[in-house]
Parts: C-alpha cells; sequence; structure tokens
C-alpha cells in the first residue's frame, strides 16, 4: 500500500487478503466440502475483481491526466485570444468524476468596478449636500 | 396583543414551508406489493452473466415457458411499468436462491447491499496543500462503514437464505472486499490530487474544482481550493 493512503487509514485496519485465510478457515470447519470450496472460489474471485477494478482505475487515472493537460493548453490558448470566457470540463477519474469550470469576465470586472466607484461618487454628492 | 399569537404562527408555519426539507420525514410505510416491486428491480440490476445464470436457472425450475415470459418482460419488471405479481417474486428470491450456486447468491447479496445499506454522503472543503487532515475522519469512517454495514432487519427477516451460515460468510467477503476496494480508490488519491494542483497552477481567470470520490458506501464531494 502507498504512502499516502497509510497516512489516511487507519493502522488497525486489517486488510482483507489476511482475513480471507479466517474466512476459509470458518467454512472448512462448518460448511460441507463442496460449500467451502465454493467460498474459496469466490473469495479469491474478489481479489481478481478488486485487482481488474485497481486497473481500470489507473487507466481512468492516465486518461484524465491527458484530458486536463489539453484543458489547460486550450484555456490558456482562449485567454490570450478573448476576455470574457467559460470552460466547463468533467473527467472520470481513478476515485470519481472531477468537474472544472474555469471562466474569465473582464466585462463584469468593469461593471462591478463602475457600480463601486457609481456607490462612491452618491456617497461623496451625499456627504457634501448635508455638509 | 390578540394579533401576536397568530403572527408568530404564521411565522413559524412559513419558517416549516420554507425550510420543510430538512425536517426528517416520517418513516413511510411501504406495502408488501411495492417492497417486492423493488426487491425484484434490485435483482434485475444484476450483472448480464449473473442475470444469464439466473433465468437459466429459472428456466430449469419453472419450465420454458415461464422463463421466456421473464426473460420479455424483465426490462419492464426492472422499469417499473409491469408489476411483478406475488408469484414471481417468491419463485425468484424465495425459492430460487434454494438452489442457487454460492457465487450467483453472492452476486445477490452484492446487490441488496448496494441498494439496501445506507450510504454515507459527505460535503468538504480542501486545499491542495492540505486535504488529508480534513479527509482522515470521514474515510475512516467510510471504509468502518464498509466493515459493519449490515442489511435491514426487515430484508433479513423476510429473505431467510440470508440468514443461513455460507451468507453469513459470503457477507464477510463482500464487506472485506468493499473495505478493500475503498483503500485501493484512496490509494489513488495523491495523485488525483497532484493532477488537480498542476491544473491549478498553470491556468488563470476564475477556477472552481469539485472531485466527487465514489466508494463503495458513500461518495464524498470535495470542493477543492488553492491558497
Amino acid at each position: 500500500m502507498d504512502d499516502e493512503i497509510d497516512d489516511l487509514v487507519p493502522q488497525k485496519q486489517s486488510l482483507f487478503p489476511m482475513t480471507a485465510d479466517d474466512i476459509v478457515d470458518n467454512a472448512l470447519h462448518n460448511l460441507d466440502e463442496k460449500q467451502a470450496q465454493e467460498v474459496t472460489k469466490k473469495a479469491a474471485d474478489e481479489i481478481v475483481k478488486i485487482a481488474v477494478e485497481k486497473r481500470k482505475a489507473e487507466y481512468r487515472s492516465d486518461r484524465a491526466q491527458e484530458e486536463m493537460r489539453n484543458l489547460i493548453n486550450n484555456a490558456n490558448l482562449l485567454d490570450q485570444k478573448v476576455d470574457d470566457y467559460r470552460i466547463n470540463s468533467t473527467f472520470e477519474t481513478a476515485t470519481g468524476t472531477t468537474s472544472v469550470e474555469i471562466k474569465k469576465s473582464k466585462s463584469n470586472t468593469l461593471i462591478l468596478i463602475a457600480a463601486i466607484a457609481l456607490f462612491l461618487l452618491l456617497a461623496v454628492i451625499l456627504l457634501v449636500t448635508r455638509i | 396583543m390578540e394579533i401576536i399569537i397568530p403572527v408568530i404562527l404564521a411565522i413559524v408555519a412559513a419558517f416549516y414551508f420554507f425550510n420543510r426539507s430538512h425536517f426528517s420525514p416520517l418513516p413511510r410505510r411501504v406495502s408488501r406489493a411495492t417492497e417486492n416491486t423493488e426487491l425484484i428491480k434490485v435483482l434485475l440490476n444484476l450483472d448480464d452473466e449473473s442475470l444469464k445464470k439466473l433465468f437459466h436457472l429459472y428456466g430449469e425450475q419453472f419450465g420454458d415457458g415461464a422463463a421466456r415470459y421473464a426473460r420479455q418482460t424483465y426490462l419492464k419488471w426492472k422499469a417499473g411499468e409491469v408489476r411483478p405479481n406475488r408469484e414471481t417474486f417468491r419463485r425468484f428470491l424465495l425459492q430460487l436462491p434454494k438452489v442457487m450456486s454460492f457465487d450467483l447468491k453472492c452476486e445477490v447479496l452484492r446487490e441488496l447491499r448496494e441498494a439496501y445499506c445506507a450510504r454515507d454522503s459527505h460535503r468538504l472543503t480542501v486545499y491542495t496543500d492540505n486535504w488529508k487532515e480534513p479527509l482522515r475522519p470521514l474515510v475512516e469512517s467510510i471504509i468502518e462503514k464498509a466493515e459493519s454495514a449490515e442489511l435491514p432487519p426487515f430484508l433479513q427477516q423476510r429473505l431467510r437464505w440470508l440468514a443461513e451460515e455460507d451468507m453469513e460468510i459470503a457477507q464477510v467477503i463482500l464487506a472485506k472486499s468493499q473495505a478493500r476496494q475503498s483503500l485501493e480508490a484512496l490509494s489513488m488519491l495523491k495523485e488525483e490530487f497532484s493532477n488537480i494542483e498542476h491544473l491549478l497552477d498553470n491556468t488563470v481567470g476564475r477556477r472552481q474544482v469539485t472531485h466527487v470520490l465514489r466508494l463503495p458506501l458513500g461518495t464524498i464531494t470535495l470542493k477543492i481550493r488553492k491558497r
């Protein structure tokens, strides 16, 4: 297990391959031979299933990394060419979904500055008229 | 003075009306027929291979005609367009498990766990330079939940085969498997945060990044920021 996950997960955590032995032991004691075989097979199948899912997740991670690189390039190109833009992207990653929104709006900034300036102007006028 | 009480009552009523989604609803009593329909829907969520095995077994036990009808109707059962009758429920969920392989029963159990074990949902804001600390308690709780999650009592009472010894072992296998899947997913988070940090470092403008971390028994929605 990676170092970073050791940081996140409590150390007392017992992991699947270790406890699978206990499960099989119990099965051998309490079930008939055929049932015990089925249990052993299922436990092994689960380990394989987890490994397959991990591979799929790694593939998704590589693809998301590539797509994010493309997004960075596109966003920077757009930033050089236009003043107002909004980009929404979604990536299927190893652990879930990442959604990114990048936006830039010069006209909104100008409107905001104008509104603040107007407000200040009104405040000054009010102050002057009161004096 | 007498107008104050109606005004207060009106304010309280308005507050309740506009915030009614925050008040926990009274437990809803579901009819047996609805419960059966839901259970059949869950069963029919099996993956293609398991579904094929299920219908094969259904044909063996109840005849080709019944199997043909089930194959033709299962999409309608799944979509809720046709409500399965009591006999269908009994066949699928009470009689078939007696002859199912351990593997197939495990897959049915997996679907039941997916549908009926309570799932956690958390939202959290984290920074790219400090995401592990705030995430730690949620991760611990979800992994612990994966290990200890149990099906609701009503289900165990209705589907008695779930209490048999081999199914108890199946529960342990699936619970450990789900906990392990959570760990495997989390082991890849560092790389994902590194990708997101790279994106935030190399773009300009206003950026909003949200990551939905999906684990077998819960989701954590992370709003990611850079200081």
